[in-house]
């Protein structure tokens, strides 16, 4: 198998996409001029940015975003109190002919969002009869302070399903309810948007969150002129929530529609985990704010030199394929134990793991001063495997299972006698 | 010399890479091989992307990876420079091309050659490239060397402890799977023979035999005199050992003060001769070896014998050398050049007692070589006339790039001249074809 013999393409709700990179709803798709240059890189398809009906007028806070830090590593998060378009809706709804026009294979979502049912029907009509070839229903936007707006219609399930009919009944293209992750579950409200029709559902926009504090004036960032607000965090902090509601809603019998993937995808692999978790198609913003529209290509040539290694073909067969392995935790075989090894030919000497086994974990480490080296008592290994989480070398400490008659040692009492002296008895559980 | 990047020193060092706008480190690479891009692309986890770009770009990638003087190419032009230091580009582009192989990743398809036939002269780095290229375009592509085992320089020159026969191998092998074949221990070398080749069914000859001749400083050389080409070859070959027991705890001179000679001193030293000098007639900041070489032959304890100017040998009854007459010199007056010229200083004659003295102050063309090709122009050096906007020659269907028609020059420039070549060859047997449609 070689790459010309893989299939990037995937069929979302009935719409062919040459492959599942999509921009999503946000400043990299603000733009004819900016979706232009990022098809011509190689993104298959782009939620415009959120329209707006110009009823009331939309005015971007100043600054409007913080880029959260960690060591040397910039914007592992992206706080920002970005509003919709800004736009008039013209400008965009002829920006949407032009790109039909000039990119009639690539796919064009119209995000829209309402202040009320007609203006979420009007905003619908307008994108279809300009060219959309789909619909993404923002419920999400988490700096909309009214009610009956962005992520407050995400969090009341039931406008969420007049809203979707509303626009369902009006027009004929796809429609795509994109979902807040600032709620528990999110299996509930997509299941309100499928009553109303939805066709598919993205997630997620961004999480409500603080990034930090500018000290000197003590508020909280982005500081616009002396405010801030709790916003929307972005970027591969928020990775973990959105695979874990993708997967929620892939599992999801009753819900079974095609999910399409957000946040904090990057490279190859954090779109092909949002694939194996059951998204078919999946969106990119903070990736792009970091590094501009060229990163399609390392996602299209990292995914497609997986496929050839593993041998598979179609993009499909991975759709989800990670989905079976992932159960409650009362169904993990406990009986299994391991521990973990120590390829000490490789150690540098710094010590990390030693230091963080003794505080955080199972104390299962000796300190060779001489040598500069761990010495692993493997009976007191929690397998908690903390110490390769900081081990500057790669492989050199890795995890083994253990036999199955192994014990692992109990903690250590510091005075046993005591155990003479405490007040203690054994809990009885009276409810049956 | 210090050590190879692992995987997590690598990636931790393109972590560091900004991941400039119109990268100017890839600006930066003579053979385009687009640091700005393999770096990119290794930062964002698409290694094997990572790998092919040097690859398909520089199929010398690996050996580039080691010996190209970074500081004055890619990495001069790094803007990490301002902030702290560039990011080393070279060792995270070698650990690529070795990771590839550890991961067993085949970059190239197997081309169908169903092209012309082409022959390539020798198979230094530009040739390699060259022949690689034109596999790549489809030709069929026959490399006549006349060592027993191609690489040219790579193979036969830079001293075994810079620069591993293995990574040699793992990029040759990647060359022959593109198809290209190999006539070693051939040597082309009768009167207009390279000339011949084109009558016997190749369409269009490169040539790059490289510069194999040593210039000589000295008349009448005693036994115990080497020149740099020799000295080099035979630390190759089964002659190693030999010459490995002639330089053991003996004193060895060496003179001149280029990356040659440099190698050719770091080699006596990891030879454990007992003491090693290095003579030059100018000072230290005159010498035309890089400076990170300049360093490591001071770490490998050799003497430094800067502002000596060599006059004569002494030999002892048998005809063996035992020491190097030098004059002492200093710099002519300041003329705004950094070369400023050595000055005999009156009566300051002085014996240097060494056992073996290797001469190390360039290499060039033999003076024979256009015989080979009476047809080609040639300047007074006998280096072949070509332009490096399409490497060729006064006869049409002959190209010429690397060395033999530059002078002593990078691996990075021969691999752009094998680039260039297989481009202007194609366009030349193209119109061949039109034509005769
Ligand atoms: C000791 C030494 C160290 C160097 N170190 C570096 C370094 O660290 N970094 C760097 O960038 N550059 C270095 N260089 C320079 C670099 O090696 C050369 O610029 C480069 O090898 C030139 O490539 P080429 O293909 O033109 O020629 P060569 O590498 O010289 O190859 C020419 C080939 O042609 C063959 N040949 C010659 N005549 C014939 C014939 N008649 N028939 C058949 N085959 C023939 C030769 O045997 C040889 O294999 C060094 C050079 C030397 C000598
Ligand atoms: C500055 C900014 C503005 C955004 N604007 C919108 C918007 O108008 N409509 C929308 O649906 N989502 C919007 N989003 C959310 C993104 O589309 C996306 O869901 C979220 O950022 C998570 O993906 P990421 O981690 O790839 O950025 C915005 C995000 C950012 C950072
Ligand atoms: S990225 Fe451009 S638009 Fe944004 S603040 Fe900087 S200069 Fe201004």
């Amino acid at each position: 198998m070689n790459k010309n013999s893989i299939d990037l393409s995937i069929d979302f709700c009935g719409v062919n996409f040459k492959n599942p990179f999509l921009l999503s709803s946000s400043p990299v798709s603000n733009s004819a001029e900016m979706v232009a240059r990022s098809f011509d890189a190689g993104w298959s398809g782009v939620v415009f940015k959120t329209l707006n009906s110009d009823t009331v007028p939309i005015i971007h806070p100043s600054p409007r975003m913080y880029g959260y830090g960690y060591g040397r590593k910039k914007l592992v998060g992206l706080q920002n109190v970005e509003m919709i378009s800004d736009r008039p809706l013209k400008d965009n709804l002829a920006d949407f002919l032009y790109l039909k026009k000039k990119y009639p294979g690539h796919v064009l979502i119209s995000s829209i969002m309402g202040f009320s049912n007609d203006e979420w029907a009007y905003l619908a009509k307008a994108s279809e009869d300009n060219g959309a070839d789909m619909l993404e229903l923002n419920f999400s936007c988490p700096h909309m302070a009214v009610e009956g707006a962005g992520h407050h219609v995400g969090q009341a399930f039931d406008l969420i399903e007049k809203f979707t009919t509303t626009v369902k009944e009006c027009v004929s293209i796809p429609v795509i309810a994109k979902m807040t992750p600032n709620i528990t579950d999110m299996t509930e409200p997509a299941i309100y948007a499928k009553n109303g029709g939805a066709d598919a559902i993205s997630a997620i926009n961004t999480v409500s969150g603080i990034s930090g504090i500018d000290l000197d004036a003590i508020v909280p960032t982005p500081n616009i002129f002396g405010l801030s607000s709790n916003s929307g965090t972005s970027g591969p902090v928020i990775k973990p929530i959105g695979l874990r509601f993708i997967s929620d809603m892939a599992k999801c019998d009753e819900l079974s529609l095609p999910l399409s993937g957000i946040g904090g995808i990057e490279t190859w692999i954090d779109a092909l985990e949002y694939i194996l978790l059951g998204a078919s198609t999946i969106q990119v913003t903070t990736g792009i704010i970091h590094y501009g529209y060229d990163i399609v290509e390392d996602m299209i040539e990292g995914l497609t030199d997986f496929m050839v290694e593993k041998k598979i073909a179609k993009l499909s067969d991975l759709v989800g394929k990670a989905l079976g392995s992932l159960k409650t935790t009362d169904q993990f075989d406990l009986k299994r134990q391991g521990c973990s090894v120590y390829d000490l030919e490789k150690c540098v000497g710094c010590g990390q793991c030693y230091t963080v086994c003794k505080d955080a974990g199972g104390f299962a480490l000796e300190w060779d001063e001489k040598k500069r080296q761990p010495v692993l008592i493997e009976d007191k290994c929690l397998s908690c495997m903390i110490c390769s989480f900081v081990c500057p070398v790669k492989d050199l400490i890795t995890f083994k299972e253990m036999p199955e008659n192994w014990k692992r040692e109990d903690a250590v009492v510091m005075d046993e006698s005591l155990k003479t002296k405490i007040k203690y008895e054994p809990f009885k559980n009276f409810i049956k | 010399m210090d050590k190879r990047f692992d995987y997590s020193q690598a990636a931790a060092e393109a972590d560091r890479c900004l991941l400039c706008h119109d990268a100017p480190c890839s600006k930066g690479c003579p053979a385009n091989t687009d640091p700005g891009k393999f770096i990119r692309k290794f930062k964002l986890k698409n290694i094997k992307g990572a790998i092919r770009t040097i690859k398909e770009n520089n199929i010398m990638g690996g050996a580039c990876g080691v010996l190209c003087p970074t500081s004055k190419l890619c990495e001069k032009e790094c803007c990490s420079s301002e902030l702290d230091r560039p990011i080393r580009i070279g060792k995270i582009q070698e650990f690529l091309v070795r990771y590839g192989k550890d991961i067993e990743f085949q970059v190239f398809e197997k081309p169908e050659a169903l092209l012309e036939k082409v022959a390539v002269i020798g198979s230094g780095p530009a040739g390699l490239s060259c022949g690689a290229e034109l596999a790549k375009k489809g030709y069929q592509v026959t490399v006549f060397e006349k060592e027993s085992e191609p690489g040219g320089v790579l193979r036969y020159g830079v001293p075994a402890y810079r620069f591993d026969k293995e990574l040699l191998s793992q990029e040759l092998d990647d060359i022959k799977h593109l198809g290209v074949k190999f006539e070693c221990d051939c040597d082309i070398k009768n009167p207009g023979e390279a000339e011949e080749l084109l009558n016997k069914g190749f369409k269009a000859v490169f040539i790059a035999t490289g510069l194999w001749d040593a210039a000589t400083i000295l008349s009448n050389p005693p036994d115990g005199v080497y020149n740099s080409v020799e000295f080099l070859l035979n630390s190759h070959t089964e002659q190693m050992d030999i010459l490995n027991n002639e330089v053991k705890n003996k004193k060895v001179a060496v003179i001149g003060g280029g990356s040659v000679a440099m190698d050719c001193a770091g080699l006596a030293s990891k030879f454990q001769a007992s003491d090693v000098y290095l003579v030059y007639r100018r000072s230290f900041c005159q010498m035309p070896a890089e400076k990170d070489e300049l360093f490591d032959t001071l770490e490998d304890n050799v003497h430094f014998m800067i502002l000596n100017q060599p006059k004569e040998y002494i030999k002892d009854q048998d005809g063996r050398l035992t020491g190097i007459k030098l004059i002492r010199t200093r710099l002519s007056d300041p003329d705004g050049t950094n070369r400023r010229s050595p000055v005999e200083i009156k009566d300051s004659q002085w014996v240097l007692d060494v056992d073996l003295v290797v001469e190390a102050i360039g290499n060039k063309a033999f003076d024979n070589s256009n015989d080979l090709y009476p047809d080609v122009d040639v300047d007074d050096k006998n280096l072949i006339k070509a332009s490096l906007d399409d490497c060729q020659t006064s006869n049409k269907a002959i190209f010429a790039g690397g060395d033999i028609v530059r002078g002593p020059s990078l691996v990075v420039n021969a691999v752009q001249d094998g680039k260039t070549a297989a481009d202007a060859m194609d366009s030349y047997l193209k119109k061949g074809r039109t034509n005769n449609e």
